[in-house]
C-alpha cells in the first residue's frame, strides 16, 4: 500500500477559504503572532495575485489568466465546489438578438388597414407559449462559440433549421432528459464538482445527471450513452476530459444545434482565479460537422455559504406534458380522457 | 490555512500509525466475514485529507429479508446446518433460473415467508453476477427483536392497500405507478440494501463531503460532513448531514416530502415528512461496510427501528454504469395506454 502525504508548502495553501479569510479581522485577531506573520505574509500573497489577476485580465482579454490554483491534500489543483456558468449559451450558443419566444410562428402577412402592418412584430410566440409573456422571452447574447461559426454539413444544416422549427417537440430538455455535454455545464444550473483521488464526480442539479471522470482510466463503457465515458487528465494546472461513447439524442442548446453519436469531446477546465474557471471545449463529430469547433466561456463559483446543488427530479414536472393523454383519468381535473 | 496546517501534520501522524499497522506481521490479513452484526475494531485507511476510507462500489449481497419470515419468528439466528440449507437450497434455485425457469418454478415464495432476499419477484431481473452471501441472521432488521417493522395499524392498513393494487392497478394516470415505474426513484432507504438489481452504489469521499452514488435511477446522495447544520429545504432525499465518529460515518437526515412510493416487490421504503433517518457507515473489514440505520417516524411506526446491514466492497475496478431509466420508459405509455384500451373495451362490451 502507498499513501501520498504531501505537507505542502504554505503559499500553495492560498485557497478560496483562505483569500475569504484574510480579509476577516477577527479571525487575524485570534492568531498567535507566529499565525500572524504567517496570515501576513499570505495576504500580500495573496494581494499580489489578486493584483496580477486584475492586471492579467486587463491585458489578455478572453485568455485565461495565470493564476496558480490552490493544491489539494494529494497535490492536485483544486477544483472542488460549486460552479455555474452566467450566459445565454442553453438559447443559442451563437450570437443571437433577443426575441420573444423560443417557440415562434411566422408572422401575419401584413395586410389591413395602413399602419397596423408597421406595427406587426416580426415574429410572434406560438400559440402554447403565448402565456408566458415576457418570461418566455429569449435574452439576447454574444454566444460561446469561436468564431460564431458552426460548420455544419450542409444536410446537418437543414436538420438545424428543422429543429428550430419543431423546438417545442424536439428539445430534449423539455422532456426532462439527460442534458449531455457540454450542454450541462452551461445550463442555468449549478453544478458541483467533487474531486476524489482517482475519480472526480461532476453532479449536475439539472435531472440529477452525475458524470465520472475516471483520472484512472479505468473501464470503459459498454454502450452509447446521454453523458459520456469521462477520461480525465491533468496539465499543469487544467483539468482535460475526453468524452466520448454518446448517443445521438442530446443538443447543444434551445436552438436546434445537434450532433450524431460520432461526438467527441474534450473539455478544458482551467482556475483563473479562486472565484472562476474558464472552461474551453472542443467539439468533434464528422458525421454532422465539417472540422472541429470549440466554445468557451467563464464558470462562476457560487460562494455563498449555503451553495448546494439541490435536487431536480424534473420526471414529474413533464409526466402530464408526456403521458397525460394516455390515461383513463386526467389526474388535473379528474375528467375521463376520450 | 492554520487549521489546514495542523490537519496535514494529524494526516501525517495517522499515516505512519497506518504505515505502522501495515508492516506489522499478521496485520494485512482481514478478518473472516463477521457473522454476526457487532461492528469490530478495524482501521480503514484515511483520505489524503484524512478522513477514514470508505471509499469504493458496494453492494447488498447478504440473501437477509428485511423482516424476519413468519415461519422463523422465534428465530433470530440461524444454526450452521440451517445455513448450509439455506445455501443449498439458494444454489438450487439459481440452477433452476440459469435453467429459464420463473417464479414457483425456482421456488419463488412471497416476501413475507421467503427466507431468501430476492427470490420473490421475476427472477430475470436478478443479476446473479457473484454468489451471495449466505448469513446466519434472518432479519435485516435488529430492534425490534421479532425482526418486524412496527406499523402503527393505520399505516399497516395503507402498506396492505397499495401492496395489493402493485401489479395490478387500477392504472388511471401516470401516478398510480409507483416512484420505480415512474423512473423518479426506489427511495433513499433503499439505496444500500437494493441487492442484486442495480443495486450498485460508488461511495466517492472528497474533502467535505462523501457521495454516495446509487447505479439505479441514478439516485445520489451529496452528505456534507463539515458540521453544516440542516438546511430547511424538503427533498426526496431529505437534508442529510454527516459526521464522523472514529472510523463510522454517522449521516443524519431529516426533511424528507413525502413522495416516494416504491413497491417492487419490497419492503418499506416510504419516508414521510416526520421521518428521522440517522445512518451509521463502519467498515469492518476491507470488503464490508456494517450499515446500520435507524428509522424513527411517527406518522407510520409505532416506534423507532433498526436494522444492520453487511454491504459488500466489490472487487477494484467495478464501474458504476449511466442509467437511463426516463430516457427509455416506454413501459409508461404502454401500461397507460393499454389501460386505457382494457377500459374502452370493458365500456364496448356492456
Amino acid at each position: 500500500m502507498s499513501l501520498r502525504v504531501s505537507v505542502s508548502p504554505w503559499p500553495v495553501e492560498v485557497t478560496a477559504w483562505t483569500f475569504t479569510n484574510i480579509f476577516n479581522a477577527s479571525n487575524v485577531l485570534s492568531m498567535n503572532t507566529g499565525d500572524w506573520l504567517k496570515g501576513a505574509l499570505i495576504a500580500s500573497a495573496g494581494a499580489a495575485v489578486v493584483a496580477a489577476l486584475w492586471w492579467g485580465a486587463a491585458s489578455t482579454a478572453g485568455q485565461a489568466p495565470a493564476f496558480k490554483a490552490p493544491r489539494t491534500a494529494d497535490g492536485k489543483p483544486d477544483l472542488n465546489g460549486v460552479w455555474q456558468a452566467v450566459n445565454t449559451a442553453n438559447y443559442d450558443i451563437q450570437a443571437h438578438p433577443a426575441r420573444p419566444a423560443l417557440a415562434i410562428r411566422p408572422a401575419p402577412a401584413r395586410s389591413g388597414a395602413p399602419g397596423l402592418g408597421r406595427a406587426t412584430p416580426a415574429d410572434l410566440p406560438a400559440v402554447p407559449v403565448i402565456a408566458l409573456g415576457a418570461a418566455g422571452g429569449v435574452p439576447a447574447g454574444h454566444g460561446v462559440v469561436e468564431g460564431d461559426e458552426i460548420p455544419y454539413q450542409p444536410w446537418a444544416a437543414a436538420r438545424k433549421k428543422e429543429n428550430v422549427d419543431n423546438w417545442l417537440t424536439r428539445d430534449p430538455e423539455i422532456t426532462c432528459h439527460m442534458p449531455g455535454v457540454p450542454r450541462a455545464t452551461y445550463m442555468p444550473y449549478p453544478f458541483q464538482v467533487l474531486q476524489g483521488t482517482d475519480k472526480i464526480l461532476i453532479a449536475y442539479e439539472f435531472a440529477g445527471a452525475t458524470r465520472t471522470i475516471h483520472m484512472d482510466a479505468a473501464g470503459s463503457s459498454p454502450s452509447d450513452t446521454w453523458m459520456g465515458w469521462s477520461r480525465g487528465r491533468w496539465e499543469d494546472d487544467t483539468l482535460v476530459v475526453d468524452v466520448t461513447n454518446f448517443n445521438d439524442q442530446t443538443w447543444f442548446d434551445r436552438a436546434g444545434n445537434f450532433h450524431s453519436e460520432a461526438l467527441h469531446v474534450v473539455e478544458r477546465y482551467t482556475p483563473a482565479s479562486p472565484y472562476h474557471l474558464m472552461y474551453e471545449v472542443t467539439i468533434e463529430d464528422p458525421k454532422v460537422f465539417t472540422r472541429p469547433w470549440k466554445m468557451s466561456m467563464p464558470l462562476y463559483r457560487r460562494f455563498e455559504t449555503d451553495a448546494q446543488v439541490l435536487e431536480y427530479k424534473c420526471v414529474e414536472f413533464v409526466e402530464e406534458l408526456m403521458y397525460g393523454h394516455l390515461g383513463i383519468r386526467d389526474p388535473g381535473t379528474g375528467q375521463l380522457n376520450k | 490555512m492554520n487549521r489546514r496546517y495542523v490537519v496535514s501534520l494529524g494526516v501525517l501522524a495517522t499515516a505512519i500509525v497506518i504505515l505502522a499497522l501495515a508492516l506489522a506481521p499478521g496485520a494485512a490479513q482481514a478478518p473472516t466475514a463477521a457473522k454476526t452484526a457487532a461492528p469490530t475494531a478495524w482501521t480503514p485507511s484515511r483520505t489524503p485529507w484524512g478522513d477514514p476510507d470508505l471509499q469504493g462500489v458496494y453492494r447488498y449481497e447478504a440473501a437477509i429479508p428485511l423482516e424476519r419470515p413468519a415461519n422463523l419468528a422465534d428465530t433470530p439466528f440461524l444454526t450452521d446446518e440451517e445455513v448450509a440449507r439455506r445455501d443449498q437450497a439458494e444454489q438450487e434455485q439459481e440452477a433452476k433460473r440459469l435453467a429459464g425457469g420463473e417464479g414457483v418454478d425456482v421456488g419463488r415464495q412471497p416476501l413475507s415467508e421467503s427466507p431468501i432476499r430476492g427470490n420473490e419477484y421475476n427472477s430475470f431481473w436478478q443479476d446473479h453476477g457473484r454468489p451471495r452471501q449466505i448469513h446466519n441472521r434472518t432479519s435485516l432488521i435488529v430492534d425490534p427483536p421479532d425482526g418486524k417493522l412496527p406499523y402503527t395499524p393505520d399505516a399497516r392498513k395503507a402498506e396492505a392497500r397499495s401492496a395489493a393494487r402493485y401489479g395490478i392497478g387500477p392504472y388511471e394516470s401516470f401516478l398510480d405507478p409507483d416512484t420505480g415505474e415512474r423512473c423518479l426513484t426506489d427511495g433513499v432507504t433503499a439505496l444500500m440494501w437494493q441487492g442484486p438489481n442495480g443495486g450498485h452504489n460508488r461511495i466517492m469521499q472528497s474533502p467535505g463531503y462523501v457521495t454516495i452514488l446509487h447505479e439505479e435511477y441514478r439516485d445520489r446522495r451529496i452528505i456534507p460532513v463539515d458540521g453544516r447544520a440542516h438546511g430547511s429545504i424538503r427533498q426526496w432525499f431529505g437534508d442529510a448531514v454527516g459526521r464522523w465518529e472514529g472510523s463510522t460515518l454517522v449521516v443524519d437526515t431529516v426533511n424528507f416530502l413525502d413522495k416516494t412510493h416504491y413497491e417492487w416487490a419490497n419492503v418499506w421504503t416510504r419516508p414521510s415528512e416526520t421521518l428521522h433517518l440517522v445512518e451509521r457507515f463502519t467498515r469492518v473489514d476491507a470488503d464490508t461496510i456494517e450499515y446500520e440505520i435507524t428509522i424513527e417516524d411517527p406518522t407510520t411506526f409505532a416506534r423507532p427501528w433498526k436494522a444492520a446491514i453487511p454491504i459488500t466492497r466489490l472487487p477494484d475496478g467495478t464501474q458504476i454504469y449511466e442509467y437511463a431509466c426516463h430516457e427509455g420508459n416506454y413501459a409508461m405509455p404502454n401500461l397507460l395506454s393499454g389501460a386505457r384500451a382494457q377500459a374502452q373495451a370493458g365500456e364496448e362490451g356492456r
